[in-house]
């Protein structure tokens, strides 16, 4: 990952702007229930191990680029994303197939609440964070 | 593609997860987080890991020039399909790793890591 950093450091123009965004495993997904208005909480999701373990590498040559003074901070941020399902059958599927988080939400609400709502509409609701660096001048 | 350029691609695409274009955010959204337009209007842009040519598409009609880049052919013949079928002119796609670009020093203004590093 570092030497992609170089590679980008590279081609972007002096004072060029690299955008890092990327989903926040720092902070839990919700499975929840759409309701007429508002949401319903009815499990937490959590980040797979091995994509922590992938997230805390990227932010591991982030931060050597900016102590090699390859790129300064400028800003960061964190906003939201609902993932939207039809049904809860389709969120289950979901996470069954994806590789980002566990495979099974941590529920909380019991199993016949999750069964009277099954056919509702459904979101996962998730983190998503960014960071803008600027590139240095290569001989800075 | 060369043998290097495969084994490199091939690389590094171990290390990137794989996301449904369709369940991220829109561009338009992502790019008002980031600071709004005013980040990529006018600007030569590079999306890293452009996958489809979602966010690179998305940000186009806004920027100079756009090139994508991306591990996945298949992923990038998407990208050349999706900007045809936009008509978008100032986009270009290409195989290739994040290790290894194939542009000159100084090529862009702004480089995007959209869900990628």
């Amino acid at each position: 990952m570092v030497d992609a950093l170089v590679e980008i450091h590279r081609v972007l123009a002096p004072g060029g702007i690299l955008v890092d965004a990327r989903p926040d495993s720092r902070v839990s997904a919700y499975a929840e229930r759409r309701k007429p208005r508002g949401f319903q909480r009815f499990g937490i999701v959590k980040t797979s191990r091995l994509e922590l373990a992938n997230d805390r590498a990227s932010d591991r040559a982030i931060a050597r680029a900016v102590r090699d003074e390859l790129f300064k901070r400028r800003r960061r941020g964190r906003f939201w994303h609902l993932v939207p399902f039809s049904d809860l059958a389709e969120l289950r599927k979901y996470l069954r197939e994806h590789l980002r988080f566990v495979h099974r939400a941590e529920w909380v609400v019991d199993a016949a609440t999750r069964n009277r709502h099954s056919n509702d509409q459904f979101v996962i609701r998730r983190a998503v964070r960014y960071e803008l660096l600027e590139a240095c001048p290569p001989d800075s | 593609m060369s043998s290097v350029t495969k084994d490199c691609v091939g690389d590094f695409g171990k290390h990137v997860p794989a996301y449904a274009s369709t369940l991220r955010p829109r561009p338009h959204d992502e790019l008002r987080e980031w600071g709004g337009s005013r980040l990529v209007r006018g600007k030569r842009v590079l999306d890293l890991g452009c996958g489809d040519g979602r966010l690179a598409l998305g940000v186009a009609r806004l920027a100079t020039r756009v090139e994508g880049i991306d591990p996945d052919p298949e992923a990038v013949a998407s990208a050349k399909t999706n900007s045809r079928r936009a008509g978008v002119r100032n986009a270009r796609f290409a195989v290739g790793a994040a290790q290894h670009l194939p542009y000159p020093d100084g090529a862009f203004d702004v480089v995007i890591l959209s869900w990628t590093l």
